[in-house]
């Protein structure tokens, strides 16, 4: 699973959530792709699971690029604890994806089979997507 | 490749909010410059320039109606990340003859044999050309093509005029054997190694 090896400071703010996605809007590697339509936190559990989905799915043959990496900690105070004493321990790894982002790519040389493996992954995935394939005018 | 004409006219106000009220009509605000000419701002037909902006390294022909026309390719084109809808372009002026740098596409034609898998590392090459000669893509032959075949830049087969500018032992594509496929066990059992790992790791 995806997880950082070191992080400067342990626990952080939650991360802005407003606004679309700057930069990675495009396909950069495969020919088909998974685009976010609306902002989450992604965990590295989802990331995997969908990644999984993908790969059992087209089996051999093909190659998947994963686009974003979860590099935030988010934090969470333990149950019936009364408020104070800080704040809570580290808990899930998330990645913060914005509107417009391609979160997963793939390259695969039949489409339909490639597009019902991005179909599968979308479903382990909190926030709505779409499947997206490389155009000519995208040069 | 033939160019495209379209209407343009002249942009005398900027800022968001011209731009916002230029889109709300379905115009696209866009940029023309080059040769050290003075940076002209222009208006442009929304439907139109996303229907021309669909062939990658289109030749525009601006008419601005008072006789003047003006040869452009697009150079930056900004998008919606979600939408996809144009909300500015920006367009090198080029002249009749000139020769201009640009990506263009590699297609591979046809199906490998069975048990392989054709991976493109490289989906486009940089190339030098005339500008009003620019090839739409270079199709690469890879029917019935076995495992082992590489095809390196230096191998692409330009037309008359063109120069690669990619270094020519970049590899474009090359066709991979596949390992045949596995059992759902045998992946299951292979994620599940995986897993361990990543858990022994953390």
């Amino acid at each position: 699973m995806l997880i950082p090896r070191r992080v400067k400071h342990r626990k952080q703010h939650h991360p802005g959530r407003s606004g679309a996605s700057k930069g990675g809007n495009n396909l950069a590697f495969g020919e088909y792709g998974i685009q976010a339509l609306t902002p989450a936190y992604v965990t590295n559990r989802q990331i995997e699971s969908a990644r999984i989905a993908i790969n059992r799915h087209i089996r051999r043959g093909g190659k998947v690029w994963i686009n974003i990496y979860p590099d935030r900690p988010l934090t969470k105070k333990p149950a019936e604890t009364r408020m104070g004493s800080g704040k809570g321990s580290p808990e899930w790894w998330v990645a913060n994806v914005k509107p417009g982002r391609v979160l997963f790519e793939l390259s695969y040389p039949n489409e339909e089979r490639a597009r019902e493996a991005l179909l599968r992954a979308t479903h382990k995935l909190p926030l709505k997507c779409r499947i997206i394939k490389r155009e000519a005018g995208d040069i | 490749m033939a160019e495209i004409r379209l209407s343009a006219e002249n942009r005398t106000e900027f800022g968001k909010g011209f731009a916002r009220r230029a889109r709300a009509v379905n115009k696209i605000p866009g940029v023309v410059y080059g040769h050290g000419e003075p940076v002209r701002h222009v208006l442009l037909p929304g439907h139109d320039l996303m229907i021309a902006l669909r062939t990658s390294n289109v030749l525009l022909s601006l008419d601005f109606g008072d006789g003047t026309t003006q040869l452009v390719l697009p150079k930056d084109v900004q998008k919606d990340p979600v939408k996809r809808t144009l909300e500015h372009v920006d367009l090198l002026l080029v002249r009749q003859g000139e020769k201009v740098t640009v990506d263009v596409a590699v297609t591979p034609v046809g199906e490998v044999v069975t048990g392989a898998v054709l991976d493109q590392p490289l989906t486009s090459v940089s190339v030098l050309t005339e500008a009003t000669h620019i090839p739409t893509s270079f199709e690469v032959d890879v029917e019935k093509k076995e495992e082992g075949f590489q095809l390196f830049a230096r191998d692409l087969q330009l037309p008359e005029g063109v120069e690669l500018l990619t270094d020519g032992d970049q590899l474009v594509l090359h066709v991979a054997a596949t390992r045949g496929e596995v059992s759902e066990e045998a992946a299951e059992a292979a994620e599940g190694e995986g897993d361990a790992g990543d858990a022994a790791g953390e």
